[in-house]
């Protein structure tokens, strides 16, 4: 048993942190909210300079060869900072199941330029149909035609597709639309004639989108894996993108109970600082309840998938707390910081706004709650 | 970062299993556990663990120990747990005394108590509360007076659980009457022996059937050999002691059995010829229950881990005391949510189910959030030592 962070893993979250701080403070994520991109091509290249795209790439493709638990390291900071734009999508959505079930020439086209910052992707999974979250749940057909593929019908939820260079797309190639058989992965060029993406208005103003695929034409080189056979690895690319998930939400779980701290200890009402209240107190001790059995969780599951230990109900226990604890720590953090962390202007409506789009990202509580029940021998 | 086990670990936890899978009935694991009061078949269990060395494994080989990592005790924790046994059955000296005689006691204290504490021989029961000192601890009132080679005990404890069959008293009491100091600096810590005269001991019954105590001290002599360290530390002893005894009381195993009953009982029952288990709602409920048993889990692997690598603890204790005591309330809730009517069926009754366990653990968990510390304090422990803010 060792919680020890690794030395360059401290080092990492220090400069990831100092880095973040200058780069990305709190004017710049509201400015993003409103920028048609959401992100800044400016710093994308400085964070590529960092090497963080390829963290978890070998270095032969341009990475520096860390693991799963570095990059969980590095979410945990932008959950802290907010930090806009598509690194989840390219490095968790894209870059790690290309890396994981790609083929040999489809990780030669990829992943150095994943690594090297100059592509961007995402993954078009959920859909309409899609009204509780259930990932064998694909609609959307790709028929076979000669020497080539055609995709059609409308995913939804697509984080950053109108900025995505490359999109992986969960498609039925057969069977029924609840079959986990009968799923196929493409890596789609997201300018193919055919594709119209849209931004959607969402709570945290992150921006996912509508994506319609009309007659897209896709070739036979471009399955991710095996025809048909795609489940498994979308099961396990959303296994650790739910665990990625979760390290960026304690990041900014941790931020909020930084940030209630801090005022707890220089608001005054009743002639007293109002940390000496105990209410007070108590909402603070439950934000730590929340975010250091959150932060454990995370971090023994990831720790299980990076060892390849079978942990599916790690994971589903990561994602169900952490989903609803932030959500609570976010709950907590406003009671506390009352009228004025309730004024658009201030910090806290950020993560109270991203807490609910992180839940609802991979399978809410309830969700997972459904996978802990067969685990346990329900 | 690294959840496993050594190779060496898991190979103890084998050799461990096989051991408590003969030898640990359900009723040994009750009779501690209920504190019914440790019968003759938990004393010669206890023997036994000793005997086969799964007892006092971290402790130091002078005093009969084994040298190891507190990693051992922590798993065999776990094990009893897993089989309805709380902790081993003469728990108070091994978990929570022996550890303050390790660092604070004389030699010759150390000698005379430690090898058979890790024999699995003698008990102890706490005595810190007071009727009029519960989360206010630092006011108690029991009076030791030095007279000649000895104190001079008189006053009152109450819930002193297991005074009733412990051999030896783990007592607390004023040695310095000063009004110009705190009230935490005039407190010695003593070890009375039971028999002593003047020492009367008085059933307290609890609403779940336990026996507690009160114990009452009049004229009581203890030779000075018997003060633990120095006099006047003895509340400074206690606090630093309390992080550890927090570790080794709260273990979330001892919470499975609950679970798994419920799991078997959702799976076996019928309701409209259905399975409860294919019931949303149940389902639901027992997969919450389980996320909150892992997360304990975790919180206390942290604790421990910090503990076994002998790393400075603060509030991480607290929180896992806090976390694992209040989830004992919300499980026990569930159980009784999903057994219906036959939830309030005891054990001796016709028709009840699983033994009458839940409706066991129903009563006894209103006392998990106070016993040791209430959620109260320890929350606000977390808030001022964990998170720096001010005392009111």
């Amino acid at each position: 048993m060792d919680f020890h962070f690794s030395e360059e893993q401290k080092m990492l979250r220090e400069s990831a942190r100092d880095f973040l701080q200058t780069e990305c403070p709190k004017t710049f994520v509201r400015e993003m909210e409103k920028d048609p991109k959401g992100y800044a091509p400016g710093l994308w290249r400085k964070m590529a300079d960092l090497g963080w795209m390829g963290i978890v790439f070998p270095e032969a493709y341009g990475g520096i060869g860390g693991d799963f638990l570095d990059l969980l390291v590095l979410l945990e900071e932008m959950g802290r900072a907010c930090l806009p734009g598509p690194f989840f999508s390219t490095v968790v959505l894209g870059g790690v199941p290309l890396l994981e079930a790609g083929s040999a020439s489809q990780k030669e086209e990829f992943l150095s330029r994943l690594a090297s910052g100059r592509m961007i992707m995402t993954l078009a999974h959920t859909e309409p149909v899609t009204t509780q979250f259930d990932p064998h749940l694909i609609g959307v057909k790709a028929r076979a035609e000669e020497n080539r593929y055609s995709i059609n019908g409308t995913k939804l939820f697509v984080p950053d597709a109108h900025v995505a260079d490359y999109m992986i797309c969960v498609v039925r190639t057969e069977g029924k639309n609840d079959s986990p058989k009968g799923i196929t992965l493409f890596l789609v060029d997201a300018q193919s004639p055919g594709i119209k993406r849209e931004v959607l208005k969402t709570v945290a103003r992150d921006k996912q989108c509508e994506v319609t695929f009309q007659k897209v034409k896709v070739p036979p080189g471009s399955i991710l894996g095996r025809l048909h056979e795609g489940a498994p690895i979308l099961e396990k690319l959303l296994q650790k993108a739910a665990v990625a998930k979760c390290a960026e939400m304690i990041g900014g779980a941790q931020f909020v109970l930084d940030m209630c701290v801090s005022y707890a200890k220089e608001r005054e009402q009743f002639g007293k600082l109002i940390g000496t209240f105990q209410a007070v107190q108590h909402h603070c001790a439950n934000m730590v309840l929340n975010i250091e059995g959150g932060r454990y969780i995370t971090y023994k599951a990831a720790w299980m998938l990076s060892k390849g230990i079978p942990c599916t109900k790690f994971v589903a226990v990561a994602k169900a707390w952490v989903s609803d604890a932030y959500k609570r720590v976010a709950g907590l953090g406003h009671q506390i910081l009352a009228g004025t962390g309730y004024m658009e202007e201030h910090d806290m409506p950020l993560y109270s706004r991203r807490a609910k789009a992180a839940e609802l990202a991979f399978g809410d509580a309830s969700y997972w709650k459904g996978w802990v029940a067969k685990e346990i021998g329900l | 970062m690294d959840f496993g086990y050594t190779q060496e670990e898991e190979e103890f936890r084998v050799r461990l299993c096989n051991f408590l899978d003969r030898e640990l009935t359900e009723e040994i694991a009750r009779q501690n556990w209920e504190d019914k009061g440790v019968g003759p078949e938990a004393r010669e269990f206890s023997r036994k663990l000793a005997a086969n060395g799964f007892l006092g494994m971290s402790w130091p080989k002078e005093y009969g120990g084994q040298g190891l990592p507190a990693t051992y005790d922590f798993i065999l924790l776990d094990e009893l747990g897993k089989r309805w046994g709380a902790h081993i059955p003469l728990d108070v000296g091994y978990t929570m005394v022996a550890h303050t005689i390790l660092r604070r006691g004389s030699e010759k204290m150390k000698r005379e108590f430690l090898p058979r504490i890790i024999r699995g021989e003698i008990e102890f029961c706490l005595g810190y509360t007071e009727p009029n000192a519960g989360s206010d601890l630092a006011s108690m009132k029991m009076r030791a007076v030095e007279e000649g080679d000895d104190f001079l005990i008189n006053g009152q404890k109450t819930f002193n659980t297991e005074a009733h069959y412990a051999e030896y008293h783990w007592l607390a009491a004023r040695t310095d009457f000063s009004p110009n100091i705190p009230k935490h600096r005039g407190i010695s810590l003593f070890i009375v022996d039971m028999n002593s005269p003047g020492v009367s001991v008085r059933p307290l019954i609890t609403m779940s059937g336990e026996r507690t105590n009160e114990v009452f001290y009049e004229n009581v002599r203890v030779p000075q050999d018997r003060l633990v360290g120095e006099k006047n530390k003895g509340f400074y002893y206690m606090m630093e002691a309390i992080d550890s005894e927090r570790n080794h009381v709260f273990t979330p195993c001892r919470l499975l059995p609950i679970l798994e009953d419920l799991i078997r009982y959702v799976k076996e029952t019928k309701f409209m010829g259905k399975p409860l288990a294919e019931n949303p709602l149940i389902r639901d409920r027992l997969a919450q229950a389980a996320i909150e048993l892992e997360v304990a889990q975790v919180f206390a692997e942290h604790s421990r881990w910090l503990e076994s690598n002998e790393m400075p603890m603060t509030h991480e204790p607290e929180i896992t005391k806090v976390f694992i005591s209040e989830l004992e309330q919300r499980l026990v809730d569930t159980g009784m949510q999903i057994l219906g009517h036959y939830s309030q069926l005891q054990e001796d009754s016709s028709w009840v189910p699983l033994r009458g366990r839940i409706e066991w653990y129903f009563l006894h968990s209103f006392m998990t959030t106070i016993g040791a510390g209430s959620s109260e304090i320890g929350r606000n422990v977390i808030a001022q030592r964990g998170l720096g803010l001010p005392r009111g």
